[in-house]
Formats: C-alpha cells, structure tokens, sequence
C-alpha cells in the first residue's frame, strides 16, 4: 500500500530543521530512521503535509565524552552504531542490551536512538490497517471520544513499548529538546506523560538532539520478555540499578517497560531492598508490591493479567542478576 | 503531487534521472519504476524482511520501511546484482546446495539478510547467524537449511565438487 499523499523534505542541517519545524511543525514528522513512521503512515495514523527527514543532520550524529565524564550521545545516531560503541559496551552494559534487544538487525541498521525514545504508543485497536479500523468507533486516537482499550477512560491507553528509555531512566540520561533560538534540558523521566495521546512533553517545533548519560559506576541491568527474541516489541521489560555489591544495595532503582503509557518508575519496591538489601526474602516482599504500582493494565502483545505476571518475574530476575554483579 | 527526479545506483548500474514521488519508498521504485522484481513485498509492517536490500556498506536494510528520496545518489544492491557477472553467488550456491529454498517467496530477502551478514562476517558463528537472521520469515522451508547454507557458504565450492566426487 502507497503512503498517504505528502511532501518530503530533508533537512541538510540541525538550523534547517528547526526553521522547519519553527514554521510548520504541526503539519510535520520528523522522520530519523523512518521505521515507526512509515508504518503508522502507512496504517494512515499519521497523515502529516510534511515529512521531514534528519538522517543528514550531522550535528546530531556524533558520540561525546563530556569533561565532567558523561557521555553526550547525538539522538540521530543509528542503534547499530550504539549497540557496537565500546564506550557504551564498557560504561553502560544495560543500555547497550537495551538497544540490541531492539526489533531485527535490519531494523536496527536505519533505525535511531531518538526515533526510539520518541516511539508512538501503539495498541491493539488502532495498530490496525484503516479497513479494520472502519469496523469499530473512532477511539480518541483516530479523532473519536472514547478509548476501546478501557471503555470508562477518559485517556487512551496505548502502550509505550520503547526498550532503551528504560536504561536511560534508571541511569538518570537528561534529554536537550531544542527549538529554533532555544534549548531545554529535560530528564528522560520526566519526557513521558501517562498519556497514549499526548505521551511525551516534546513541542511540535522541538526535537530531540541528544542525550546526555551521567557516570554510573553502579551495577545495572536489562531485560526484555517477547513472543520471539529477534523481531518482536515487548510483552514487558525492565531496567534495574543498585548501588553497593553483593546484596548490599544503599541506592536502588527499577523502571517497568510496555506495561502502561510511560515507563513505570517502582517506588516502594526499590525502597525496600534499599532498606534491606537484595536478600531472598526481601525480594519476594518486593514483588509483592509490584501489582499496586502497575495501575490499569490493558493487553497489549500478552494479556493484562500476564503482563501483571511478567511484571512481577522481571522484578525478581532483574534483582538476582543485580546480586549477582 | 510533485514529482523529483533522482539518481540511484542499483547493483552497479546507475539510473540517472528516475522520476518518483514523495510518498514512494525505496521498494516501490526497485519494483514499480526500475522493473527489478526479486526484491519481494511482504508485510510492509518491518516484521517479514522480504523487502530485505544491501545498503553501500553492505548492510541490510528494508526498503518498505523507508522513503525513496532518502536514497537520492546512494548505492545499494538487490537479489539481482549477486548474480550479475552470470555466475551464481557463494551463498546462492550454498542455498540451492542445502535446498534451502521451498516456495521461494521470501528467498530474496534471505538471501540478502545472510548475505549482509557474510559481508561483515565471513564465517559467521551461530549467535551471529541467529542475530542477522531474526528479521526475516520463512514459512515453509524452516531455518535450519537457511542456517546449513550460511554457515558453509565460506567452502561451498569445496562441497559442492566433493559431493559431485570429484
């Protein structure tokens, strides 16, 4: 099937891209990779006048050490590049497998960091072609009032399946969004909005250009739970990061993947093997607090109460590997 | 809708002056303009990989997935371009040795997959196979005479005379 009808433009410079986006960034997507893109254009989820290509945007293609001893990641680099960077391999091993479980090679070999940090959420309803979607309502993605997934909602419920924000999170990463004659710092936590709609605070006239990663010199970790390991989205991933060795843990955080809207920041779990450290029994409470952090779960690649399940062993694997370390 | 003209170097042949559309990707101008169908249309969602092409490193990449005009002055090879001295590939040698091949239909973008993976990896181990592989769907074949042909294409001639006996 063609893509709906719409001009294509190439932006050969970050400032060329941003008077575009200044000028007419409503009608616009950006295309990086193009992967997410053109399937939703050509599900006719997106139907934007322009399409406006950054794979020239060399500003945004380079990887930086920072003399504080971060490390500045350009938001147009291509996940293979990533996934192959030594300093990312040494310095950030669960961000490196976060970006390898993402898709297929062939995916991986076009697609882009910031391409996958700004993922569309994606649901069962509306990831369908727009014949099917002509069987059911409109739902509040395709201009209606109402959400299939959860029928009493006031919001849509499509589910973030982005694997690498996940690392990111837990590693602290701030994000710069710049706009023509301007630049904010936001961290990755604070991007994504518990809002299948309206899932990140990203502007119409604001890109993503690069991604900073404090240093960790802390244990992390990733995992990711799908039908089939080379090409599939998550059923649910996670991110973990302890501070300390063995079961000894001061400081310890977990992210939740493709569960919700935004990635799912678990409080009270982290906070009680802070408390006890990641001992057998404290794991096994921990998991028990799982379930009232995840909210409303809806299905999306599995059933809700499976994701409720996955949710619960990623906790547990997430934090024996973290001991393991 | 406006229409651009391109230059896209295809297997070693350039075609200057195509002329194609916004809203066309690289696969629609393979098949559509330049008349090269063994680049196969599969499920135009990035979940099949029979569109599967190498890009000029020698990558491979999906060309459902992505805009023509992308591709304005760039090189990249098909299906078409392994065999085009006449002589048949390492690795499509190997296919039709191990009978990798069953209703044909995604054998393009296999073989395209693997011989990405061949480009950078000569000898490639299983991981790496499995890994390069994952994208592309055979539905019938199965992938064990996929991963049989790759991981002996490196010394197909040698196997192929010493089934002949010679």
């Amino acid at each position: 099937m063609l893509l709906p009808d719409h001009q294509y433009l190439c932006a050969d410079s970050l400032q060329a891209c941003l008077k575009t986006l200044r000028e007419s960034g409503e009608r616009t997507h950006v295309v990086a990779g193009g992967t997410d893109v053109i399937f939703n254009m050509r599900l006719r989820l997106f139907q934007p006048d322009i399409a406006l290509s950054i794979r020239r945007v060399a500003e945004i293609q380079q990887v930086e050490e920072l003399p504080d001893g971060s490390l500045r990641i350009g938001a147009g680099c291509r996940l293979v590049d990533l996934a192959e960077n030594p300093v990312i391999n040494e310095r950030y091993p669960a961000f490196a497998d976060s970006i390898r479980a993402v898709a297929s090679t062939h995916i991986r070999n076009i697609a882009t960091l910031g391409g996958n940090i700004c993922l569309k959420t994606r649901c069962w309803y509306t990831n369908n072609s727009e014949q099917w979607r002509q069987g059911v309502k409109e739902c509040f993605k395709t201009d209606g009032d109402l959400c299939h997934v959860i029928k009493s909602s006031s919001l849509c419920h499509a589910i973030n399946n982005a694997d690498t924000p996940l690392p990111l999170i837990v590693l602290g990463a701030v994000l710069t969004l710049q706009r023509e004659g301007g630049s904010r710092d936001v961290p990755i936590a604070e991007f994504y909005q518990k809002d299948g709609m309206d899932h990140t605070v990203l502007e119409a006239d604001e890109l993503v250009t690069h991604v900073t990663l404090p240093p960790c010199a802390d244990r992390t970790v990733f995992l990711k739970i799908a039908a089939r390991k080379g090409m599939d989205f998550s059923q649910a991933a996670i991110a973990g990061r302890a501070s300390g060795t063995g079961s000894q843990a001061g400081e310890v955080r977990l992210v939740l993947g493709s569960i919700s809207m935004a990635p799912i920041v678990l409080h009270e779990p982290a906070r009680l093997i802070a408390e006890q450290g990641i001992t057998d029994a404290a794991i096994e409470q921990a998991e028990e607090k799982v379930r009232a952090e995840l909210g409303e779960l809806t299905s999306l690649y599995a059933r809700a109460g499976y994701k409720a399940h996955l949710a619960k062993i990623l906790v547990r694997r997430a934090l024996k590997a973290l001991r393991e370390m | 809708m406006a229409k651009h003209l391109i230059s896209l170097t295809i297997n070693g042949d350039t075609y200057e002056d195509l002329v194609v559309s916004d809203n066309q990707t690289l696969l629609d101008v393979i098949r559509g303009e330049v008349g090269l169908k063994g680049t196969k249309r599969g499920c135009t969602t990035g979940a099949c990989g029979v569109c599967t092409v190498n890009d000029a490193n020698g990558d491979a990449i999906l060309s459902c997935m992505t805009h023509v005009l992308e591709w304005d002055g760039e090189a990249i090879t098909t299906i078409e371009g392994l065999a085009d001295t006449g002589d048949l590939d390492a690795i499509q040698k190997a296919f039709v040795h191990y009978g990798a091949v069953q209703c044909g239909s995604c054998t393009p973008g296999v073989i395209m997959s693997a011989k990405a993976l061949l480009n950078a990896h000569p000898q490639p181990t299983e991981e790496q196979i499995n890994e390069a592989m994952a994208g592309v769907l055979c539905r019938c074949t199965g992938h064990v005479k996929v991963k049989e042909a790759i991981r002996n294409a490196h010394r197909i001639e040698e196997v192929v005379s010493h089934a002949a006996g010679d």
